[in-house]
């Protein structure tokens, strides 16, 4: 975790929400949704396009995705939000809850995430569309 | 672009996953196909979710008074029509407006998905990293090749050595250490360029076996010392070192 680029982007994210909120359309799912949503893409653009990188920080970094997905709930009291999600992501195949993971959390693109299980990117693709689906359903999304 | 094709596309998308050209595929398929527009919306409500599984963290005292102060000089985006009645123009402006749309738990859970996207974010690095070169020694070897590469070193307490390289025509500082300290797993080790007498952060690492080649965030101007200081882990929350640095280098 990098305090000081987080708070740059927890900046930018309500800098845009202000922003753009005259655009915000109610249908478009609700208002948390809509701001969660520019948060990731915000955290995403940062990790892609910062030099600042230290290889060796990044290690503690993808720890901590394991953990996220291995699922900490016994460790940290999870809002029941949070352990709906959790549960969700854990009744996916293994497959598909990695690509997902890799992506939402690890903020991988596709191409890097085929690289990395060795996998066609068609495959990955397959994998993150049948992945979301499927969690949708979980969850019971609707909109 | 067929509707199952997109459809595919969507679910990447909305995981900010595509690359450049399927994105832009994408946004043109998108714009082409507004009956296609549900899968985007069920996917992006349904990845909005997975935010929820972050833990949370507190935001830096100072966030709201600070991201207030610019958007009072921030003009907002005009409405596309139609407009909806509900835009929030008061949506930070007012306490309490803004604490119904989002709330302290907003704030939070935001925050939080921040600290942990960004944090994870170096972890896309790394694996990354293994299929390359890593970032900083690329930087390292970029700087050492310049006709203009200049280099300090300092001693830590134990012994270690720190070596700065840096370029200006590179525009990159790669800081070289050896022989670092073992610190807690809840401490990092941040970077500085001390600029007439004030320290900017320059970037955190941790050094599993004490050593490390890190690049430096933002450019060495003349006279600025490079320091080194152990921090909680991710950097100082006060952006100024809270200890004494355990390696100062003059660049002078």
């Amino acid at each position: 975790v990098n305090r000081s680029q987080s708070e740059e982007v927890l900046q930018e994210v309500f800098l845009e929400i202000w922003q753009s909120a005259g655009r915000f359309a109610p249908n478009r799912g609700q208002g948390r949704s809509w701001v969660l949503t520019i948060a990731h893409r915000r955290a995403v653009d940062r990790v892609r396009s910062s030099q600042a990188s230290a290889d060796r920080d990044v290690r503690a970094g993808f720890r901590d995705i394991g953990v996220e997905y291995d699922g900490v709930a016994e460790e940290v009291e999870l809002r029941f939000e949070a352990e709906r999600v959790s549960r969700a992501l854990a009744t996916l195949p293994e497959p598909q809850r990695e690509a997902l993971t890799l992506a939402y959390y690890g903020g991988y693109s596709q191409s890097e995430i085929a690289a990395l299980v060795r996998a066609p990117l068609g495959t990955i693709k397959t994998r993150m569309r049948d992945g979301l689906t499927r969690l949708r359903g979980e969850l019971g999304v609707t909109t | 672009v067929n509707e199952q094709e997109f459809a595919e596309l969507a679910a990447g998308f909305v995981l900010d996953a595509l690359s450049p050209h399927d994105a832009e595929t994408f946004l043109a398929a998108r714009e082409q196909h507004p009956e296609w527009e549900h899968h985007v919306t069920t996917d992006a409500a349904t990845a909005a979710l997975l935010a929820e599984s972050v833990a949370e963290v507190e935001p830096p005292a100072g966030a709201r008074a600070s991201l207030l102060a610019v958007i009072a000089q921030t003009p907002q985006t005009p409405q596309t029509p139609p407009a909806p009645p509900t835009a929030a123009p008061e949506l930070a402006l007012e306490t309490a407006p803004a604490r119904r749309r989002f709330g302290a738990r907003g704030w939070f859970a935001l925050a939080a998905s921040l600290a942990l996207l960004v944090g994870v974010g170096w972890g896309a690095v790394f694996v990354s990293e293994q299929l390359s070169t890593p970032a900083s020694v690329v930087a390292l070897e970029q700087v050492q090749a310049a006709p203009d590469v200049q280099s300090a070193r300092g001693t830590l307490p134990d012994g270690g050595l720190v070596t700065a390289y840096w370029s200006d025509t590179v525009g990159k500082t790669v800081l070289v250490s050896d022989g670092l300290p073992k610190i807690a797993g809840d401490q990092s080790f941040e970077m500085w360029f001390v600029r007439d007498g004030a320290p900017i952060s320059a970037g955190t690492f941790t050094a599993e076996d004490g050593t490390a080649t890190t690049l430096l965030a933002g450019e060495v101007e003349l006279g600025d010392v490079i320091a080194l200081t152990v921090e909680p882990a991710g950097g100082s929350p006060s952006g100024e070192p809270s200890s004494e640095p355990i390696v100062v280098i003059a660049t002078a």
